[in-house]
């Protein structure tokens, strides 16, 4: 096309603004953290060498297994709360009906407002004495059901989890929506010739035609679940003692309040690590399940 | 062609509305709130207001500071953006359009950084701007956003470039124009709708975030939209109200913005997600 030369200078020339941002700040950070979770680090005086005695404190630490726990919960909170609502709306507004369009909007309001607003809003529905949840009990005379939703332990992670789903499930509806809409239309009206009518159709044809559009939703709300760090981090500050701390946060102290930064890294590379292994796992059994 | 029972019909419209209803208290209760004095959302929360408060919204901006943070919002939203879109846009071209040795291995690179979770780069992006004593400033959070974008933004450009037809750049080659040129006044108008969508992701993204901000930014004045409000709002626990409508105004942009471009939206950020 070009004179082989000044083709070969005008692609480096024209990558190498974009490569030398994206390495420099996303991808050789990623070797410094592995770099710096070798080492006792305040950040202002000499790094002590300490090999993996980092990681060693890491596994001895009760708070940080218990941010593991709450890494799962959040992850199962997606799989079995954002996927299957987003899922059955998907398939309840995939007929173009009166209103179909404003639901449509409206369930996906909530994914564009930044995770910080959306943990606010919520921080005021739970509030114990003013909040929505406890007002609104009160009114329709259940007073027995009010909580301290976000104080107390033992609903700590359910209130966040429902905040979660709120947040989320609209995003996993537009994407099974796309997804169905590309379903030919003579796979559906086969299917009716041959006698499979509404549910047994959506099990046995139209879900399995979705089937790698789930599997993508299904890693992407996995992963993203361990990135979760706003809503938690102003919901709740990890709190009620440490009850809501997920993985995230936890580093987000060790490095940013305790001054640890080779203790945060170490926590930031086993997050890395987690989030990875079990998208690999979940992409594996996938794959084999198409087999 | 296919017939639903009414009780189908109502059941379905009754679970959506109930979803409905779920999405959009928050936001209503929040914005109801914001237009009531104290006393009055303290004596009945959910009355609707006797009269409309508009103080709240003139007394939120000033003791918030929102000009100051939304200022700084827009700066960095759309110079990360412009930034990423660009260099995105020409990283795009070459590899949708050329064929080289490292095409393959620098396009996986790129798409590479949709995996990686930020957290693994916080510290030493940290110590990066530290030491560059870009602290406290627009580039330390432009810098970031950019890079972490490009790899979305590349992909979802590449994709559209790719399929544009081959023989677009021929005649402009024979009319002996320069790379550039043809990248500049043919292939990037094409790919407007590509660019379009683009954008509004970028836009959100950055327009929302948190993280970076937070362990990046201290100064009262460079503080984002999302920091400032969240110190503002646990600082300010007096007036519920007050807050309310500060979150209110921070709201509005976004909803706007959502409801003018949902289209182009909704297929943006489905982009990839969906194999066909």
């Amino acid at each position: 096309m070009h004179t082989l030369k000044r083709t070969k200078l005008a692609i480096f020339l024209g990558l190498l603004p974009s490569l030398i941002i994206y390495i420099g700040i996303a991808i050789v950070p990623i070797g410094l953290s592995l770099y710096y979770s070798l080492f006792n680090w305040d950040g202002i005086t000499d790094k002590m060498y300490v090999g993996f005695g980092n990681f060693s404190k890491i596994f001895e630490d009760d708070i940080f297994w218990l941010s593991v726990k709450n890494n799962v919960i959040i992850m199962l909170t997606g799989l079995i709360g954002q996927i299957p609502l987003g899922l059955a709306i998907a398939l309840l507004l995939n007929r173009s009906f009166r209103g179909a369009g404003f639901f449509r909007t409206v369930g996906f309001i909530p994914v564009v407002i930044s995770s910080v607003m959306v943990s606010l809003i919520w921080g005021m529905i739970y509030n114990t004495e003013y909040g929505f949840l406890n007002g609104f009990l009160g009114l329709i005379g259940l007073e027995s059901w009010q909580r301290n939703w976000l104080g107390d332990p033992s609903w700590s992670m359910f209130s966040l989890s429902v905040a979660y789903i709120w947040q989320n499930f609209g995003l996993y509806m537009i994407i099974f929506l796309a997804a169905l809409q590309s379903i030919p239309g003579e796979v559906n009206e086969a299917a009716e010739l041959d006698g499979a009518t509404g549910l047994r159709r959506v099990f046995s044809i139209t879900i399995p035609m979705i089937r790698s559009t789930i599997l993508v939703a299904v890693i992407y709300s996995i992963s993203n679940s361990f990135r979760v760090f706003d809503l938690v981090q102003i919901l709740t500050g990890g709190g009620p003692a440490h009850q809501t701390e997920v993985m995230t946060v936890y580093m987000y102290n060790a490095a940013f309040m305790s001054r640890q930064f080779g203790y945060g890294s170490a926590v930031s590379i086993l997050i890395l690590l987690f989030s990875l292994i079990v998208v690999s796992l979940v992409n594996k059994i996938g794959r084999e399940k198409d087999v | 062609m296919e017939k639903k029972s009414p009780l189908v019909t109502i059941v379905t419209y009754l679970f959506l509305s109930a979803v409905a209803v779920f999405n959009i208290v928050p936001l209503f209760y929040m914005v109801v709130g914001s237009f009531k004095t104290e006393q009055e959302h303290a004596a009945s929360p959910f009355a609707m207001p006797q009269a409309l408060q508009w103080e709240n919204y003139s007394r939120a901006w000033e003791v918030a500071k929102m000009g100051t943070y939304f200022m700084n919002s827009l700066i960095v939203t759309f110079g990360s953006l412009i930034v990423t879109v660009l260099l995105g846009a020409l990283a795009a071209f070459f590899l949708s359009r050329f064929k080289f040795k490292l095409r393959g291995f620098t396009y996986a690179l790129f798409l590479l950084g949709m995996l990686v979770p930020i957290h693994a780069t916080l510290i030493p992006i940290f110590m990066i701007m530290k030491n560059l004593s870009l602290l406290d400033t627009y580039a330390s959070l432009i810098l970031p956003y950019t890079a972490f974008h490009l790899s979305l933004t590349i992909f979802i450009l590449e994709g559209f470039m790719r399929g544009l037809p081959k023989d677009l750049e021929e005649s402009a080659v024979m009319d002996g124009a320069g790379i550039y040129r043809i990248f500049w006044s043919i292939i990037l108008p094409i790919t407007r709708p590509a660019m379009a969508t683009v954008l509004i992701l970028n836009f959100i993204y950055n327009w929302n975030e948190y993280l970076f901000a937070l362990v990046l930014i201290s100064k009262e004045a460079i503080k984002t939209l999302p920091l400032g409000i969240a110190s503002f709002v646990g600082i300010e626990t007096a007036s519920l109200t007050l807050q309310m409508s500060a979150l209110t105004i921070a709201l509005i942009p976004i909803v706007i913005f959502y409801l003018l471009l949902q289209k182009q939206l909704v297929t943006g950020m489905t982009a990839g997600a969906v194999k066909g």
